[in-house]
């Protein structure tokens, strides 16, 4: 069909001219799914059972790259979109929505879908392994009056959750309980964004400050979010001596300098010692550990993505380009991130206090 | 006199068929078992984990280089080891590369017709004795002995065993090395690609003869890289479709080819693993999901009057992962470190270092192939939902378009589980968390269960969108509208929801929750309602109708048989008793490709033949229709069919090769062999039936006629656009409305329906209405 | 976009004071000891924290949704509502099929599933 009477020239790399309404030739998905495929192999290539082969990290980073480069083109042809052409849905029971929003709360469907499954595979374990706190309390092995018991040096597999180490002491839960007040906030800046670029009787220029600094606030959060993660999770960090308040100098340590990983077939806890013998239980923690950091992880890979679409958002509301028309944008994007919030009201009380 | 005739033709069918059924069960069924090849590459290791050099084998009555077709009497002795008893003292297995052993006494028996053991009587001597015809042909014939040396004592500790390998001479020579199988699948693959590659260029040479130069064809090229209109997309799917369909099927002919006849040599269990591993998540996943995407990218908008989908460069973006998905899934394969899991991946091999380390690059183009789906999901569910024109309500939605909703609606919701799965699986074998390391307490069982909540829905999305094709060929066909249209959308959303409910049926002999598979065995016989449903629908369609025969109509009417004969073979596996036996026997894979190929490609022919005016704008010609109809229709039927009756005497199913003998335990009869060169020999030619469809489809392209509007009849709306559409389909100022579907309409909705509305209508119409 | 109130308030910033609040009940449930309470009601601390957690979870979950998602309050608020919902039976179905089963042929069989008992 060479001969198709579209006159628009199809712009691949460039913005589109969106009052055209026809389908834009775009180079981003082609890109995205080379990329993508190229940090799946690197990844794969780069890890091995846990053996680290750094020889193909540059592999894993040419593939960042290269989604890299295909956001930046969808990006591109996307921050010329001034709310012209925003399809509405003709067909009951949708009528008169955004099709763009439904499509957001489908794909949220889906997104349910990949929690749930991630929930699933938790009650499972969590169900159907023996607790560590079970078995350390049975007391020890002896093979007339406690068959069942553990035995020193002897490994036992059993579900420790995280946290029994993270809600052991305030500060251990101080990383995850400033995250979810920071997603919380989030949440709300991202509504006031939404809120602002939506007021029809503001001048521009404020709205452009407004919604540009919510904007930049959620991005923020989201940031500190990850970063909390990170110092929880592998960093640690340093309460200091602060007499007055009753504050003693110590150390926090992080989830794995304690032993918390996925490879710890002998994890100890500090409070698994007999007192009578002063022996120690070790245990097996692999499963439970694993669906720690992955099931988290997952929700930390979302907020990850939050921050990439944020950054995007961000600047386009530091150009100014976030009117009425098309502040909707900002209520797509938001849905998602209260998604993510919703998710963590979630994992917050069944991974990390429970 | 007419109907008397009738009559007595049914009689005698119903006959044939109740002897039919007397008969097929009345073979001994057998437990399946691994064939003897395993001796031949890890020994006796049953009596000793290593062979013991002491033991000492003679090998008498060979010649240096042997006379073809002259008969020799060979001596199996040997020394050493436990001291001899003088019951249970030995034992040997000698193979050879050629010729045929003939047992002389009844110390020996034949396994194989070069294979020969000793038996039961024979396991009290240390020497052996039996005739070894050489070959004809002259080459180089290579000899493997094992011996046992039993202390007698009835148990296998203080046994030891030796292997001892000679080659005897011919006068030709060495032998031709056989075909490496990975040589043959590349080389085909690539001229596979080649001609692919070389369709493309013409198909560029036709759209202007004048200019075929470089500087016309990277922009046309460009074009379709960045493409963002459904129909162009579509045809991306369908060239994907149908080359990744040619490699399933060579893989497939190459799999055919090494059962054509018992003990074959060309592929090895290992190889054999990769291969049909392979052809499954090709067929499935890159062959027919891309096909369904094609038709629904083509029609779906035509039919519902959008001019596009609603998320066009999501859409390009749902293509494009697959073709580098397919690529990360063929890594590894032609170094022999291929997947070699099955399409079904079940762990604790599938994190074991055991399994190919081509296994992870599986996993991750699967990751693709997930996300890919969900995309799709969200762009079709969206624009179904969304972009019907005015007048089309949900209850007049051509089927096709139903099909493909309720088909997206089970594929996105259940695909999370498979993706969620996959990652565990990729990270296990990365950075090697543990959720499938059973030292660690891992549940290899719980990616069964994510697997197959994803995987039964899956294959319902492939079988769906098949029905929506037929309900609209068979209807265009009689010349009237589909008998049933509610039941028929009832019937199908049913199977959506049924098809959650229904997955623990593959794993009935797991060891799962006994309750999970109880409801799962009533769940599953439920959904013979709803198919049922559908059949009597088609039937009364036919019925009421004045019918057409044209292509389409034909593969239509094909697939009611075969699919009918397909659900019917499923109906076998709910009952928990019967799936025990059935379970993992060929009597499996003949149910699945009944209702894969009989259903999902039959349909997708009628598709093809159905659309293809539409969207080209030629005609097929009909009779090399007809012909690739009735070729690949006969060979089709006698490819599966007699698969059942030897799943049902134990053939297993994802063994490379099996043994004919009356005598051995894991043996199949001698008519066995018969059967599978049969079914070898129908693979082929329905393989090479299929060229038929593409000759025709390539020739039409060139020479066939114009095709005009609406060339069949039909009176959805993708018939009211010029073949080929224009682009933007509809224009998005004038988008069309659906004035007069009252047929579809007849009843109000009921009290159900009418509370639903109520529901479902935004409140500024409701406003409106008050 | 929200048309109405909150205690006469601004629905988004009573909103959050909320959250904020519930989750600062969620936290304090964690950090005070409530093993006498729990020994009153014949049960360990852990079922008490859990049950608190689990019930505070659920208000939060719908304020989220209800009015940063604007599931509540809007002209389309209704059919959307319905769209989050669909997948709530499939939910239920992979918690119960998955989540909730175990392995357990060989030590789990229930009685009427062995030898012996289907005789009546």
């Amino acid at each position: 069909m060479s001969d198709h009477d579209d006159h628009h020239a199809p712009q691949p790399w460039g913005p589109h001219d969106w009052h055209h309404g026809a389908p834009h030739n775009s180079f981003s998905p082609l890109f995205l799914s080379m990329g993508v495929a190229i940090s799946l192999f690197g990844l794969a290539a780069a890890w091995d059972y846990g053996t680290y082969n750094p020889g193909h990290i540059p592999t894993i980073l040419l593939g960042l790259l290269v989604v890299g480069f295909s956001m930046f083109i969808w990006w591109r042809q996307d921050i010329s979109f001034d709310g012209h052409y925003d399809p509405i849905s003709t067909g009951t029971p949708f009528r008169g929505i955004q099709v763009r929003k439904v499509a957001t709360w489908v794909f949220l469907m889906s997104e349910m879908m990949v929690f749930t499954s991630l929930f699933s595979t938790y009650m499972r374990y969590r169900l159907g392994i023996e607790n560590c706190g079970t078995v350390f309390e049975r007391g020890m092995f002896d093979p007339v009056t406690n068959p069942t018991g553990w035995q020193e040096g002897v490994a036992v597999t059993c579900f420790e959750p995280a946290s029994h180490l993270i809600a052991s002491s305030w500060w251990h839960l101080a990383p995850g309980a400033v995250n979810t007040f920071a997603l919380i906030l989030s949440s709300f800046t991202v509504v006031q964004a939404l809120r602002y670029a939506k007021m029809p009787d503001l001048d521009e220029e404020a709205r452009r400050k407004k919604v540009y600094r919510y904007l930049a606030s959620t991005w923020c959060l989201a940031v500190l979010f990850l970063t909390l993660k990170m110092v929880e999770w592998f960093v640690g960090f340093y309460v200091p001596e602060i007499s007055f308040i009753g504050l003693h100098e110590h150390d926090i340590v992080s989830l794995v300098d304690e032993g918390y990983t996925i490879n710890a077939d002998h994890y100890q806890h500090h409070s698994y010692i007999d007192e009578a013998t002063g022996a120690h239980m070790v245990a097996n923690i692999q499963v439970s550990a694993s669906l720690f950091y992955v099931t988290t992880g997952t929700h930390g890979a979302h907020v990850a993505g939050g921050i990439i679409g944020l950054t995007y958002m961000t600047f386009k509301a530091w150009k100014g380009l976030y009117t009425p028309a098309n502040a909707v944008s900002i209520e797509y994007f938001g849905l998602y991130w209260h998604f993510v919030d919703l998710i963590w009201v979630l994992v917050f009380p069944f991974f990390y206090l429970y | 006199m007419e109907r008397k005739t009738l009559v007595t033709r049914s009689m005698v069918a119903l006959i044939l068929i109740s002897i039919a059924m007397v008969v097929s069960p009345a073979v001994n069924s057998l437990p399946t078992g691994v064939g003897g090849t395993g001796i031949q590459s890890s020994g006796c290791n049953c009596h000793s984990a290593v062979p013991t050099a002491t033991v000492d084998i003679t090998v008498d009555g060979l010649p240096e280089e042997y006379n073809a077709s002259e008969t020799y009497t060979v001596t199996v002795s040997f020394s050493g080891g436990p001291v001899e008893s003088g019951i249970n003292s030995g034992g040997f297995n000698l193979w050879a590369s050629g010729g045929e052993f003939s047992v002389l006494d009844a110390t020996v028996e034949s396994r194989a017709p070069a294979e020969v053991t000793h038996t039961e009587a024979g396991n009290d001597y240390r020497t052996w004795t039996v005739e070894w015809i050489a070959p004809s042909h002259g080459r180089d014939v290579d000899f493997i002995v094992h011996v046992n040396s039993v202390n007698g004592d009835g148990a296998n500790s203080g046994d030891e065993w030796n292997r001892y390998d000679l080659t005897v001479a011919g006068s030709l020579g060495p032998g031709l090395d056989p075909a490496d199988p990975f040589t043959v699948l590349a080389t085909l693959i690539i001229i596979s690609g080649l001609l692919l590659t070389i369709t493309i260029l013409y198909g560029f040479y036709r759209t202007n003869p004048d200019v075929f130069d470089w500087e016309h064809l990277a922009p046309w090229i460009a074009d379709w890289l960045t493409t963002t209109d459904h129909k162009k997309i579509g045809t991306l799917y369908f060239v994907q479709g149908l080359f990744f369909l040619g490699v399933g099927g060579i893989l497939a002919m190459m799999i055919r080819l090494q059962l054509a006849g018992p003990d074959m040599g060309f592929i090895s269990q290992d190889q054999y693993n990769s291969f049909f591993t392979l052809h499954g998540t090709t067929m499935i996943f890159l062959a027919a999901m891309p096909l369904i995407n094609g038709f629904a990218n083509w029609i779906v908008p035509l039919q519902i009057g959008a001019p596009d989908l609603a998320l066009p460069r999501i859409n390009a973006l749902s293509f494009w992962l697959q073709p580098f998905a397919a690529l990360l899934i063929f890594t590894g394969v032609f170094s022999g470190q291929g997947a070699d899991t099955g399409w079904t991946g079940y762990a604790p091999y599938i994190v074991s270092t055991g399994a190919h380390t081509g296994v992870t690059m599986w996993v991750a183009g699967q990751i693709m192939l997930v996300a890919s789906s969900t995309l799709t999901g969200i762009n079709f569910l969206t624009t179904m939902a969304v972009m019907r024109a005015e007048g089309m309500g949900w209850m007049q939605m051509p089927l096709f378009t139903w099909s493909i909703l309720v088909a997206n609606l089970m594929l996105f919701l259940s695909i999370p589980a498979f993706g969620v799965g996959l990652i565990q699986v990729y990270l296990d074998r990365t950075i090697s968390t543990a959720f499938y390391d059973i030292a660690a307490g891992g549940d290899p069982l719980l990616w069964s269960h994510l697997f197959w909540y994803f995987g039964h829905p899956e294959v319902y999305v492939v079988i769906v969108p098949a029905f929506g094709v037929i309900s609209e060929v068979l209807a265009t066909s009689a010349r009237r509208s589909i008998f049933g249209y509610k039941s028929m959308v009832l019937a199908m959303a049913g199977i959506g929801i049924v098809a959650f409910i229904v997955y623990g049926h593959h794993m009935f002999t797991s060891g799962m929750s006994p309750n999970l598979r109880f409801i799962t065995m009533l769940t599953t016989m439920l959904v013979a309602v709803p198919t049922g449903v559908k059949i009597f629908n088609w039937l009364k369609t036919l019925h009421g109708g004045s019918l057409v025969y044209r292509t389409h109509t034909l593969w239509a009417l094909g697939f009611l048989v075969t699919f009918t004969l397909g659900g019917i073979s499923g109906m076998f596996f709910p009952s928990i008793t019967m799936d025990a036996h059935l379970h993992e026997t060929y009597f499996v894979v003949a149910h699945f490709h009944y209702v894969l190929v009989g259903g999902t490609v039959f349909g997708f022919f009628a598709a093809i033949y159905y659309w293809y005016p539409k969207m080209t704008g030629r005609m097929l010609d009909e009779k090399l229709g007809t012909l690739h109809f009735l070729t690949a229709f006969v060979t089709y039927n006698g490819i599966f069919w007699p698969m059942h009756r030897l799943g049902v005497i134990g053939m297993p199913r994802r063994t490379h090769t099996y043994f004919i003998t009356t005598e051995d335990f894991t043996a199949l009869p001698e008519w066995a062999a018969d059967w599978n060169m049969f079914i070898s020999v129908c693979a082929f030619l329905f393989f090479f039936s299929n060229f038929i469809l593409v000759a025709n489809m390539l020739i039409s392209l060139v020479r066939g006629q114009k095709a005009p509007a609406d060339p069949w009849g039909g009176w959805s709306f993708e018939w009211m656009t010029a073949s080929p559409p224009p682009t933007p389909s509809f224009d998005w100022n004038n988008l069309p409305v659906l004035k007069d579907a009252n047929e579809h309409i007849a009843n109000e909705p009921s009290a159900i329906g009418r509370w639903f509305n109520r529901l479902m209508v935004p409140e500024d119409q409701e406003e409106v209405s008050h | 976009m929200a048309h109405y109130k909150i205690l006469g308030k601004d629905p988004y910033w009573m909103n959050f004071y909320g959250l904020m609040l519930l989750t600062l009940i969620e936290v304090a449930a964690v950090g005070l000891d409530l093993s006498d309470f729990a020994a009153s009601y014949d049960t360990t601390e852990k079922v008490v924290t859990l049950w608190i957690l689990t019930i505070i979870a659920i208000p939060k979950f719908i304020m989220i949704a209800a009015i940063f998602m604007h599931l509540y309050g809007d002209a389309d608020s209704k059919i959307l509502t319905l769209t989050a919902l669909f997948p709530a039976f499939f939910i239920i179905i992979m918690v119960l099929f998955i989540g909730l089963t175990h392995p357990d042929a060989t030590t789990g069989l229930p009685d009427w599933c062995r030898p012996g008992t289907y005789g009546l």
